[in-house]
Formats: C-alpha cells, sequence, structure tokens
C-alpha cells in the first residue's frame, strides 16, 4: 500500500483551496502533458480511494477531497483548450479553479462569437445576412454584414465573410 | 492471512467468480466442476431457488419460473424499451412497480431486480466458500462500462441483498486489463474489445507500470451476444412459418427451443464451418405429430446475418479512439473480452480493424472474473496495489428551464470528481426548486436517463438576481452519483445518493437483508452422481419462507417519474411552485449556443413552430436592446434561430422570429 504521512493529508487537506492546479499537481506551470499524467499518476497513488482503504474515516474524507480535486486538476490541464483558459483565469488573479464545463465553453465562445457576433445586433444582422445566402441573395447579404460591422467593427469573422461575398459578388458580375 | 475478498464477473448469460489466494489467481469452478455458471434463477415449486447451468436447462420446461438476462433489465423504468422488449420475448411477468420500478412476478411473489441478481451473486458466494471452507463476505463486482448510475447502484444493492460488502463496482474492461498488465510492468496504450451476452464495451488505457489510466470508454447496451443468437432464430423461425403456417415466436416453450438451438449453433459455428441444426419437435400439430426443423448453416451465412452488428461494434471502437485523441496505429495491444469473441469472424473483423491480431492467451469467458479478483485482492491488501483510474462513461447532466439537460460533468472525465454549479430560479420569490438530474447525451432534458430529481426549498428566498444555489455533483470511484443542493446564505442543504430505478431504498434493501431473499438459493455442493437422474437434490436444504410481496411502502425519498413530456416552454408569468433551474454565473446564453443538438433538429423545429405561435412577432427593423445578460430567464426566452450546423441561439430579443414569410429590407 501507498502509505502516506496523515499529517500530510490533513496539510494539503486545508490548504488545498490556495493552491492552484500546478502546485496541487507538484508541477511547473510549463509542465508537458506526460509530465502532467505523470504527477496526476503519482497523487493518485497517495488519495485515491482505493489507496486508502486502511485509513481511519476522517483520514479517507480527507483523501477523497484532495482525489476529486486532483481529478479536476487533471482533468483542466491534460486537455489543451481547457488549460488555456484556465492559464488565463489564473493570471488574472480572479480564481484557482476553474469548470470543467466552464473551461470547454471559454474558448467555444470565443470561437462563435468571432463566428457570429458578439452583439445582440451584430448577430442579428449577420443572421440576417446568411438567410439571404441561403436564398442566393449575395447583394443582401453583404448589406446585412455592412450593418452587423457597424455593431462590431473589429469582428475578424464578419470582416472575412464580407471579404469573401464582396469577392464572389464581383466574379458573378 | 489477508481477509478473503472474491472478484465477481456478474454476466448477462454467464457470471464466473475469482479469487487470489496465497499470491495464486484461480477461477472458482462449481459443483460441476464449471468455471462459469448461467446467470439464470429458477424458482422451484417448494419456495426455493437454483442457479446457473442447471437453473438454466429448466426454461424450457417452466420458462415463467426461470428468469434469464436479468442484467438486460437492472436499473431500468418500467417504460424502456429494454423492458418492452423483454415483455415481448420472455416467458417471465414483468410488472410494473411503484415509481416506474420494474418487478418479475413468480407465482404470487415479486421480485425486483437487484433480488434477482443479488441470487446469482448469492450463488457465486457459496461457491468460494465451498472452495475455500471459509466465510466469503467481501466483493468486486464488474459491470459493463457503459452501465449508467441507475444499473451499477442497482448491481450493488444487489451485492448487499447477496450478503456481500460491495468492495468496488468495476468496470468490466478495465478488470480485463487489469487481469492482462497486472505485475508485469508494461508501458503500453491498449484497447479492450469486449463483446458480452448483451452488451459492448470499448475501453482504451493507458498502462504505466501498475497505474491503468483509462482514457476513453464508449458502448452499446443494446448489443451483444444474444442478437447474434436472435439472427438464427429469425432465420429459423422464418423457416418453420414457411413450411408449417404457424408462427413458433408465439409458443414460449417452442421459442425457447428455438433458442437454445440457435445459440448451439452459433457456437458450434466457432469451431466449425457447418452446423446441422436439427429439432426433432418445435411444437406439436394438432394431429398429434410432432413439427421439426432441420436446417444447415454455414459460417458464411451466419457472417452475412450478424455482418451488421459487427460493423456497429466498429463504430463504437470508432468513437472511443477519437475521444481518447488516438488512432489504431497508436496502440500496443487488443484484448478481447467476452464468449462472442470466439467467434472467427468476430476475430477477423478485430484484427482488421486495429490491423493487429488480438491477444486471446486469458479465456475471454474469465479474464473479466480474473481483474476483478486482482482488484479485490489488492484492495484487502493480499497483493501489492495496482492503481486504476477509470472514467464516467456518460455525460452528467441538470435539468434547466425550458426542458433541457445542461451537462456539468462529461463523459470520459475521470472519477472521482466533484464540480459544483450556481444556479438561480425561474421567477422572483420562488419558494422552492425541483433539482433533475440525468446522464446522456442529449440536450433535450427527456431524451436522457433520469437518475433522480428532489425539492429544494432551503435558500434564501428573493429576487432572482439574488438567488444563488449551489449544486453540487460527485461522482464516486463506483461511477455512482450523488447530489447535493445548498445555499451558502442560509447553510441548508439538501442531498441525495441518487437511486431511482432499482426502485428500492434504504430500508427496503434492508428488509430483503433481514428476510434474506438470496438465502432461498440452494448451491449444489456434489455434481448428481449418475447422468440420467435428475439433478441431486442439494444437501442443505435451507426451505426459505415464502415471503410476502414487498412492501410498496411509502415512496421513496425521490420520487421518480417518467421523464416529463418537453414542456411548453413559455410559461405564464404567474407564481411558478416548483420549477427547474436557470444557470448564472457563466457567460450566459453564449453557454447554450455551443451545446450540439445531435439528431434533434426535428424536435427543436417543432418547439420552434410552437413558440412561435405563441410569442409576439418583434418588429424587424427595431430590435429591442439586449437584455442584462444575468438576468435572461431562459423560460421565457424563444428559440429564434436553428442553423445547418445544428447550432441555435436561445435568447430573447437579439434575433427576429424566424417566420418565413418576413422579408427583410
Amino acid at each position: 500500500m501507498a502509505t502516506i504521512d496523515p499529517l500530510e493529508i490533513t496539510a494539503l487537506a486545508r490548504i488545498m483551496d490556495e493552491l492552484d492546479y500546478y502546485q496541487l499537481l507538484h508541477v511547473k506551470p510549463e509542465a508537458s502533458a506526460s509530465e502532467i499524467r505523470q504527477a496526476f499518476h503519482a497523487s493518485s497513488r497517495h488519495y485515491h480511494p482505493d489507496a486508502n482503504r486502511q485509513l481511519a474515516a476522517d483520514l479517507r474524507e480527507q483523501c477523497g477531497r484532495i482525489s476529486k480535486r486532483i481529478t479536476e486538476a487533471y482533468c483542466v490541464l491534460r486537455d489543451t483548450r481547457r488549460r488555456k483558459a484556465y492559464d488565463a483565469k489564473r493570471s488574472e488573479g480572479t480564481s484557482l479553479r476553474i469548470q470543467l464545463a466552464e473551461a470547454r465553453q471559454a474558448h467555444s465562445t470565443q470561437q462563435n462569437s468571432e463566428r457570429r457576433g458578439a452583439t445582440a445586433q451584430g448577430r442579428q444582422y449577420h443572421a440576417k445576412a446568411e438567410t439571404e445566402l441561403k436564398t442566393g441573395n449575395v447583394a443582401a447579404a453583404i448589406r446585412h454584414l455592412q450593418m452587423a460591422l457597424t455593431f462590431e467593427a473589429n469582428n475578424v469573422g464578419f470582416k472575412a465573410m464580407l471579404d469573401e461575398l464582396r469577392a464572389r459578388l464581383k466574379a458573378a458580375s | 492471512m489477508a481477509e478473503i475478498a472474491i472478484g465477481i464477473d456478474l454476466g448477462t448469460s454467464n457470471t464466473c467468480v475469482a479469487m487470489m489466494q496465497n499470491g495464486e489467481l484461480k477461477v472458482l469452478p462449481n459443483a460441476f466442476d464449471e468455471r462459469t455458471s448461467a446467470s439464470v434463477v429458477h424458482f422451484r415449486e417448494d419456495g426455493t431457488v437454483e442457479v446457473g447451468n442447471s437453473a438454466k436447462a429448466k426454461v424450457i420446461h417452466a420458462p415463467a419460473h426461470t428468469i434469464c438476462s436479468a442484467k438486460r433489465l437492472i436499473g431500468r423504468f418500467y417504460f424502456s424499451e429494454e423492458v418492452k422488449k423483454a415483455q415481448a420475448i420472455c416467458a417471465y411477468e414483468i410488472v410494473e412497480a411503484p415509481n416506474h420500478g420494474v418487478r418479475i412476478q413468480i407465482r404470487d411473489e415479486e421480485f425486483s431486480l437487484p433480488e434477482i441478481s443479488a441470487m446469482v451473486l448469492r450463488e457465486m458466494k457459496q461457491i468460494a466458500e465451498r472452495q475455500t471452507g471459509e466465510k466469503v463476505t467481501k466483493a468486486v463486482i464488474t459491470v459493463p462500462a457503459y452501465f449508467n448510475d441507475n444499473q451499477r447502484q442497482a448491481t450493488k444493492d444487489a451485492g448487499r441483498i447477496a450478503g456481500l460488502e460491495v468492495l468496488r463496482i468495476l468496470n468490466e474492461p478495465t478488470a480485463a486489463a487489469l487481469a492482462y498488465g497486472f505485475g508485469m510492468g508494461l508501458n503500453q496504450r491498449v484497447a479492450v474489445y469486449d463483446l458480452g451476452g448483451g452488451t459492448f464495451d470499448i475501453s482504451v488505457l493507458e498502462i504505466g507500470k501498475d497505474v491503468f489510466e483509462v482514457l476513453a470508454t464508449c458502448g452499446d447496451t443494446f448489443l451483444g451476444g444474444d442478437d447474434f443468437d436472435d439472427r438464427i432464430l429469425d432465420l429459423l423461425a422464418d423457416d418453420f412459418v414457411g413450411r408449417y403456417k404457424i408462427n413458433p415466436r408465439n409458443d414460449p416453450y417452442a421459442f425457447e427451443k428455438l433458442k437454445l438451438a440457435s445459440e448451439n449453433a452459433k457456437k458450434q459455428l466457432s469451431i466449425d464451418d457447418e452446423v446441422l441444426i436439427e429439432i426433432p419437435s418445435v411444437l406439436i400439430g394438432e394431429d398429434g405429430q410432432p413439427m421439426g426443423l432441420s436446417r444447415k448453416l454455414t459460417r458464411a451465412e451466419f457472417g452475412m446475418l450478424v455482418q451488421d452488428l459487427i460493423l456497429r461494434t466498429f463504430k463504437v471502437c470508432d468513437e472511443a479512439l477519437q475521444q481518447s485523441d488516438l488512432t489504431v496505429r497508436d496502440l500496443d495491444g487488443v484484448i478481447l473480452v467476452g464468449g462472442p469473441t470466439r467467434l472467427p469472424m468476430i476475430r477477423e473483423a478485430v484484427t482488421h480493424y486495429f490491423q493487429r491480431e488480438p491477444r486471446t492467451d486469458v479465456d475471454p469467458d474469465e479474464v473479466v472474473a480474473m481483474g476483478a479478483a486482482i482488484h479485490a485482492a489488492s484492495l484487502v491488501g493480499e497483493v501489492q496495489d495496482s492503481m486504476l483510474l477509470d472514467v464516467t462513461p456518460l455525460d452528467l447532466r441538470i435539468g434547466v428551464a425550458g426542458g433541457l439537460a445542461e451537462p456539468v460533468i462529461e463523459r470520459n472525465t475521470p472519477v472521482p470528481i466533484e464540480q459544483t454549479r450556481t444556479f438561480t430560479t425561474v421567477a422572483d420569490y420562488q419558494e422552492s426548486v425541483q433539482i433533475r438530474v440525468y446522464q446522456g447525451d442529449h440536450r433535450l432534458a427527456e431524451d436522457n436517463t433520469m437518475l433522480g430529481q428532489f425539492e429544494f426549498s432551503g435558500f434564501k428566498k428573493g429576487p432572482r438576481s439574488d438567488v444563488r444555489i449551489d449544486v453540487t455533483f460527485e461522482i464516486d470511484a463506483d461511477g455512482i452519483v450523488s447530489v447535493t443542493a445548498s445555499d451558502q446564505a442560509t447553510g441548508e442543504q439538501a442531498s441525495t445518493t441518487i437511486s431511482l430505478s432499482s426502485g428500492l431504498d434504504n430500508d427496503q434493501i434492508e428488509r430483503m437483508i433481514e428476510q434474506d431473499v438470496a438465502g432461498r438459493v440452494v448451491t449444489a455442493d456434489a455434481p448428481p452422481a449418475p447422468p440420467t437422474s435428475k439433478l441431486a437434490a442439494p444437501a442443505a436444504k435451507a426451505v426459505a419462507p415464502p415471503r410476502s410481496a414487498l412492501p410498496s411502502g411509502p415512496a421513496a425519498v425521490l420520487a421518480p417519474t417518467r421523464p416529463a413530456p418537453a414542456q411548453p416552454s413559455v410559461k405564464p408569468s404567474a407564481v411558478i411552485p416548483v420549477t427547474p433551474l436557470v444557470p448564472v454565473a457563466q457567460d450566459d446564453l453564449d453557454d447554450f449556443d455551443d451545446l450540439e443538438v445531435d439528431g434533434e433538429l426535428e424536435i427543436l423545429e417543432e418547439e420552434l413552430e410552437q413558440l412561435t405561435q405563441t410569442r409576439p412577432q418583434a418588429p424587424v427593423a427595431a430590435p429591442a436592446p439586449a437584455p442584462a445578460q444575468a438576468e435572461i430567464d431562459l423560460d421565457t426566452v424563444a428559440v429564434s434561430e436553428v442553423d445547418e450546423d445544428g447550432f441555435f441561439d436561445r435568447s430573447g430579443n437579439d434575433l427576429s422570429a424566424p417566420d418565413p414569410d418576413q422579408k427583410i429590407g
């Protein structure tokens, strides 16, 4: 059995909330994927419920909490997209944790807002442009996109689409 | 000496028990020296129960009192497809219990599925006790990796009812990988292709010395060796109809004979290229003459019959590889598990798909029980420990406004894990919320399996922007889910270990243990002497008193309900006593853009139509300002767009209604 000093378990359970995921797994912030995996395996060896059946109930409970947090850290850090979202949040200093669902969405939300608009009006006109495109009315689609860009002047996705449509219109005429 | 702990592979068709003793791993045979026993439970006239291959032989003569394939029903709701299917083909009576549970009626008694499985487990316990001469009380029990929380919980309950302390509910493919890699110091990535009697699982693992980490697991709980038998059965039944113009499927006796013949033919085709299926008497005609059947079946012909089933397994394999970010070339080995993987056509297909010969050096019928035994021994300190790091097979979701289910913990997330999400109410000064928990891949709540629901009212009431309800989801190392709702402001909390479709609450289980339901099992402890005699009467004749039907009792802590039909998404603004939740503290609305709606567009479009009818049309030219994000009530928002990607916007005012007649200037 992987024996671990009870003192260490209790201490870690107490300060867990003040550690970021890297500190929790004992890896450097620039650690590679395989280093993170190895660290997860090493930590699990100590704190996974299977490794602690022989401990007293209160220590098992502490190990359980640590084990769940370690898994969370691993889930975030092993996934490039989640890790990126977490690193951003961590550097802002707002939180040491991130929800798995949130970390997954942070990335796609950004992508989505580029593609379909970040403001209500931007999205509305972009949607209209898409509708016109389906019926083949490129000129109308361009008008809607221009409107969308008045709300989101810096939307790269809109600009790219506008350029493409203009090129298409030019080619057609 | 360390405590004795056994490993049990509780299969759909067969069950196997193994243990590790003095460093030696062995499968424990029953009194007839069979290393696996049929997972069949036969209720005798005197109220006692027999389990195993002799019970299976009773199927033909007493199909109504002989329960096969209980695993297909365990942890299911009465209204589920699987239960309907079983009702159509099983001769025993399946009845509905309170809370949409399933019971099996035998004579004047009703039994829950965990009780039936408990009888099979008790048989294994007794086999182990007979072999070791010692009391056995601890076990690791395996389940298909793709089992949901209800099925896992029900299996664990079965263990308790059988008189076993369940040390761990272990996934079958993980157990198989352990049996292959234990103590070998491997550094490999392997796939476990597990085709059982009723389920298919594929798991991809990374083995690093003594750590077995599951990277991904996928499965199909509706696909197994039984389906292969059914293909032969259909062929035979159609032949019979063609010849005699009578459908043998309508007669339980004839049906069982065809089923057994089909199973035997399938097994024989693993050895021979061709079999002759002969049933001298399927039915007796009105003239008293037997109506028999004789048919040749070649391996190639059988291959054609089941080709689509085999292909279906590889679709699941594709998914598992994709989820683990690997290709077949990244794998170092493929392990076959389950009786049907003996079929040459499956071995060939697996070799072709994975581009390598699968490993077959451990018996595919025993490898899972052996893995379970290793883990059991490791948990009681009999052997050096190996770490199993497993994953949850299904998305865990919470029901939110609009009949949707939002994922909280995605499938293939390692366990144990815990996540806390914060929600608010739909209405101001709402009295209580209903927390509904689901498992499944679907965005619409009703398309997932409901695990449980409970009401929480211990939060600080107020305008909805002030209400904060923390909901904590936990999946433990057994893959079993528990959910707690709490409010930091009041310090109150409500929680439940979700367990529904076993239909059993703790009191009921305690009662079953007290009544020793599993004690009805009479395990043969000597093989019958002359082969001609009927089964030897067991020495220990522990005749259990017939038990009165289970008290239905007050409703379980959780009132399970049939997943509600799609609720109208636009609710009256009047007081809503109990309503779903609204997530907060997310980039709210945009969250919803990103959830996929696999194959659900039709439903959504219907919903969309409904919505556009009930919602006043916004003037196109003057879009209302976007509402402040945290304030948006998902319940009163319309589905405004479903785009070609299957994404859709659920937002209030930011898009005009999708009225096809509206021309946009």
